[in-house]
C-alpha cells in the first residue's frame, strides 16, 4: 500500500457553520433574517444557529417550540446533510488544486500540507493568499449569494502542526488569516483560552477551577503534575498547550483506476439491458474498497461490439461524486445519443480520476440515518405509551412468523403484543 | 420464528391470524357451495384438498375458491370429519 503524505507545515480553512452557509447560499434572503437549521434526526431540535438567531437567545440544541418562543421570526430549514456534504467535497476539490496534501476534518474543516510549496508560492503569506483567492474563486453556484454566505465567512490560520494551525485559524477574522511563524508557536499559544484545546466540559471545568485560563497557564505546570490530575488526556492537553505536539497534516493517495467488466453471453443490443449492466458495473466499481474516501471524477466506459469493433465514452464529472445516480447519468446520455453500432459482447467500465472526499461524512450521513432511525422508535415508543395510558391496554400487536411452512393457513403466522 | 426485538415471546401472548370463521353453506347436487350465509355462488373458481397430521389428528380440508353474487372472492373449506363450513384466507 503507498504510504501516505505527510507535512508538518500545515494551514487551516475553516468556514464555521458551513451546513448552514449552505443553505443561505443557496436561499435567497436568509442571511437577513434570524436563521436556524434543524438536526438530521427526528428530534426536531435546532442543531446549528445563525448569529442573528443567537442574539435573541436561540441556541443549538433547544427545541422548535422553545426557538419559536425566543424568536418568533425565526427561519427553519430542513438539514440536507448529501447536499452539505457535495459542497464540502467541492471545497477539497478546489483546495486539492494549491496542495496535494488534504485532510479533511468536520465539515468545514479542512487542513492543507504546506511543507514545499514555498518553492511554487513563496512566503506563508503567499501560500495563504493563493489558498484565499481559491476560496474566493470556488464557487458554482448563483455568485451573489455565495459571495453574500460562505465567502466572507471563511477563516484561515498558517502554523507548523495541525493544532496551530487550527487555533490559528479559530482566531482570525472572517474572510482573513493568521500566520504563526515558525518558532513563534509558543508565544501565540500562551495567550489563547484553554477553550481552544480538544476539552471535554467536565475537564473544562476542573481547569477553569483550578484557575486556568490560558494555554501558557497551563504549560506553565510541570507535565507530570498535570498528567496526574488529568491522566494521558492531561499529557496529551499539556503538550499541546506547550507546542511540543507537532500533528502533521496526513494526506490520502489517489487510488489507481477501479475497473469492473461484464461479458454477455450473447451479444446484447437492447439499450435497456446495457443500461441495466451499467448500474450494475458502476455498483460494483463503487463498493471496491480502494474507492472509500474519495469521490468519482472521471469515468470510462469502452463496449465490445459484435465484428471487433469498440465504443467509447469518456465522462469527466463536473461535481465529483460517489452516487451511482449522478455517475450514470452522463452515460446514459451518451448512451442515447451515440449509441454502439451493434451488439455489444463486453462492456467494461473504469473509474478513472478521484477527488478527495471523506469517510467522516460517509459516516455523518450514516449517522443521520441512524439517528432518524432512533428517533423513529422514540417516536413509535411514545405512541404506544399514550394509546396504553388512554385505552388501559395496549392495541398494538406485531405479526410474527409461526409455521410459514404450514399448509394450515392459521399456523403460519400470529399476533403478539407490541412493547417498544 | 422471527421473534420481536424487545417483546418477550409467550405463548399465552401469541394470537393466532386468518382463524377459520364458521359460514353456512348449502351444497348443489354435486357437493359444491351453491351459497354462502344465503348470498349465492356464481362459479367456483378452484378446489383442492389438504391431508394433514395423519399421524395424530388428522385433518382433512377441501377447499373451495368461489366467486359470489356480487362479486366478491371467499376461499371456503369444509372439515371433512365434523361437515362444518369454514371461510378462510388462502
Amino acid at each position: 500500500m503507498p504510504q501516505r503524505p505527510t507535512s508538518s507545515l500545515a494551514a487551516c480553512v475553516w468556514i464555521p457553520l458551513f451546513p448552514l452557509r449552505c443553505e443561505e447560499a443557496r436561499r435567497e434572503g436568509l442571511t437577513s433574517h434570524p436563521t436556524a437549521l434543524l438536526a438530521p434526526d427526528l428530534s426536531r431540535k435546532l442543531w446549528q444557529v445563525s448569529p442573528l438567531a443567537r442574539h435573541t437567545g436561540v441556541r443549538p440544541g433547544m427545541t422548535v417550540s422553545q426557538a419559536i418562543g425566543l424568536c418568533p421570526t425565526l427561519r427553519l430549514c430542513e438539514p440536507d446533510p448529501v447536499h452539505y456534504d457535495e459542497r464540502f467535497a467541492c471545497l477539497l476539490a478546489a483546495l486539492n488544486e494549491i496542495s496535494p496534501v488534504i485532510e479533511a476534518g468536520e465539515l468545514g474543516l479542512v487542513y492543507l500540507g504546506t511543507d514545499g510549496l514555498e518553492g511554487i508560492y513563496g512566503l506563508p503569506e503567499k501560500i495563504v493568499e493563493a489558498i484565499k483567492r481559491t476560496l474566493e474563486s470556488w464557487n458554482d453556484g448563483p455568485k451573489d449569494s455565495f459571495h453574500r454566505s460562505i465567502v466572507p465567512s471563511f477563516r484561515v490560520g498558517w502554523g507548523t502542526g495541525k493544532f496551530t494551525a487550527w487555533v490559528a485559524a479559530s482566531r482570525a477574522k472572517p474572510g482573513e488569516a493568521v500566520i504563526v511563524p515558525s518558532g513563534g508557536e509558543g508565544k501565540f499559544l500562551a495567550s489563547q483560552p484553554i477553550a481552544v484545546l480538544p476539552l471535554d466540559p467536565d475537564t473544562h471545568r476542573r481547569l477553569r477551577q483550578l484557575g486556568i485560563r490560558t494555554l501558557g497557564a497551563l504549560a506553565a505546570l510541570p507535565e507530570e503534575a498535570v498528567t496526574a490530575q488529568f491522566g494521558a488526556v492531561g499529557r496529551k492537553l499539556w503538550r499541546l498547550a506547550a507546542g511540543q505536539t507537532v500533528e502533521p497534516v496526513v494526506g490520502g493517495v489517489a487510488p489507481e483506476p477501479i475497473v469492473a467488466a461484464l461479458t454477455f453471453f450473447t451479444p446484447v443490443g437492447e439499450r435497456d439491458l446495457i443500461e441495466r449492466a451499467i448500474d450494475q458495473l458502476i455498483a460494483r466499481a463503487l463498493k471496491d474498497p480502494r474507492r472509500i474516501g474519495w469521490r468519482v471524477q472521471a469515468v470510462r466506459l469502452v463496449a465490445e461490439v459484435e465484428g471487433g469493433r469498440s465504443w467509447l465514452a469518456d465522462i469527466l464529472l463536473k461535481d465529483p461524486t460517489a452516487d451511482a445516480a449522478r455517475i450514470v447519468a452522463p452515460l446514459r446520455t451518451r448512451l442515447e445519443q451515440a449509441p454502439p453500432a451493434g451488439a455489444v459482447t463486453r462492456l467494461v467500465l473504469e473509474l478513472t480520476a478521484f477527488a478527495p472526499g471523506t469517510t467522516e461524512l460517509q459516516l455523518f450521513a450514516r449517522d443521520a440515518v441512524a439517528a432518524a432511525r432512533a428517533g423513529q422508535q422514540r417516536a413509535l415508543a411514545n405512541a404506544a405509551r399514550e394509546i396504553r395510558q388512554r385505552l388501559k391496554r395496549i392495541y398494538l400487536y406485531h405479526v410474527i412468523e409461526v409455521q410459514p411452512w404450514s399448509r394450515l393457513p392459521e399456523r403460519r403466522y400470529a399476533l403478539i403484543d407490541f412493547e417498544p | 420464528m422471527v421473534a420481536p426485538a424487545r417483546a418477550p415471546l409467550r405463548a399465552d401472548r401469541l394470537r393466532a391470524l386468518n382463524v377459520p370463521q364458521p359460514v353456512a353453506v348449502e351444497c348443489d347436487a354435486e357437493d359444491r357451495p351453491h351459497t354462502v350465509d344465503t348470498i349465492v355462488v356464481e362459479a367456483v373458481l378452484e378446489s383442492w384438498r389438504i391431508d394433514d397430521e395423519w399421524w395424530r389428528q388428522s385433518i382433512t380440508r377441501c377447499y373451495h375458491e368461489v366467486l359470489l353474487d356480487g362479486g366478491k372472492r371467499v376461499v371456503l373449506f369444509e372439515d371433512v370429519a365434523t361437515g362444518e363450513w369454514f371461510a378462510q384466507m388462502p
